[in-house]
């Protein structure tokens, strides 16, 4: 009686090791791609708002457009750290589903190094922006801006928290195959917050006005 | 077959899927090639930066525009593995794009959307709605 319904229960799992749905996936993941989806709606509408001011930049500030006030190879640099963790990322989740418990820990933690640097960056190009004169409230170019460099920022940050809560968390339970889809979930918010970047640093930064 | 036999049973099952599962999806190696391809997009990306006086401006408008998308694209694809999962997934996400891709493309055009010349001109509007001169740029013909 014992085995029978040890085996049903294992026969109701899916390969991940998760109860079967209607859809044939966890329901988890559906429900991750549902909120990143969403997502894609909030970054439009602040970068929708970035190109309606995008060329407001002169109002109220002696910057006559963004390029004089933008350190590109500086940006170009936190880009490639963002792009790296996104690699750093998804090898945490190849090491995963390896079960090389030591090796996903340490391409996690390493992502959220980068995820940190990028941040540090951030914070470096406000404050750099700050000093020259250039406020959130400067103009509607500024606002602008630092709503949607703000909220990616946010994102990034909420990140690097996940990924600390899923090192940390798992020091007892361990970080092997069983948490393979706790770590896909992670990653695919990490990899979203990079591809908003690629799209907020073309825009934003190297696509010029006129 | 005692219940312990059959739950070793189910467990080597339940890691056998994981396995499946973990070789479905490329190899380090291969991540690591799409991240030099990556980066060798996002170096060119700048060069066109660099050189924009040099280029068309439209040119290098669409083509900064066609690199992002297919960096957009390679992440999508094999970082998040959308061309290895369940289509369902792509149709969710793609959706969410679309309509927000749409959405803001009909509110900007509300503003005269004239991103590929002037920025943004004047609307017409009355000032209550955001008008005259709310979105003027000097180099819009009036």
């Amino acid at each position: 009686m014992a085995a029978t319904v040890v085996t049903e229960s294992h026969d109701a799992h899916d390969d991940h090791g998760h109860m079967e749905t209607n859809t044939g996936m966890s329901n988890n993941k559906l429900a991750m791609w549902l909120f990143l989806a969403s997502d894609c709606l909030l970054f439009g509408a602040l970068i929708s708002t970035f190109l309606l001011y995008r060329t407001n930049i002169s109002d109220n500030s002696e910057f006559e457009e963004p390029a004089d006030i933008f350190d590109i190879p500086f940006t170009s640099l936190s880009s490639f750290i963002l792009l790296m963790s996104s690699l750093t990322m998804v090898l945490t989740l190849s090491a995963v589903n390896r079960d090389d418990e030591r090796v996903a820990r340490i391409w996690m933690l390493t992502t959220a190094f980068l995820g940190m640097v990028f941040i540090g960056g951030q914070v470096f190009e406000f404050t750099e922006f700050g000093e020259k004169g250039l406020y959130y409230s400067t103009n509607t170019w500024s606002s602008a801006f630092f709503t949607l460099t703000g909220f990616h920022g946010v994102h990034v940050s909420v990140g690097i928290l996940m990924l600390f809560g899923t090192v940390f968390g798992t020091r007892k339970s361990g970080l092997g195959k069983e948490k393979s889809e706790t770590v896909e979930l992670v990653g695919l918010y990490w990899h979203f917050v990079d591809i908003v970047w690629v799209i907020i640093f073309t825009i934003v930064y190297l696509i010029p006005i006129g | 077959m005692t219940a312990t036999d059959t739950h070793i049973d189910a467990e080597e099952h339940h890691a056998h899927g994981h396995d499946d599962h973990a070789h479905s999806h490329p190899s380090d190696r291969t991540y690591v090639s799409i991240a030099i391809i990556l980066a060798i997009f996002t170096a060119v990306e700048i060069l066109l930066f660099v050189f924009e006086d040099d280029i068309n401006r439209s040119i290098n408008k669409i083509a900064l525009i066609g690199l992002m998308v297919i960096k957009f694209y390679i992440v999508g694809a094999y970082f998040m593995h959308l061309k290895f999962d369940h289509p369902i997934l792509t149709q969710l996400f793609v959706f969410g794009l679309i309509l927000a891709v749409v959405v803001y493309f009909i509110m900007l055009s509300a503003f005269e959307f004239n991103f590929w010349n002037d920025g943004f001109c004047d609307t017409g509007l009355p000032a209550e709605l955001g008008g005259d001169d709310f979105f003027a740029n000097e180099n819009c013909s009036t």
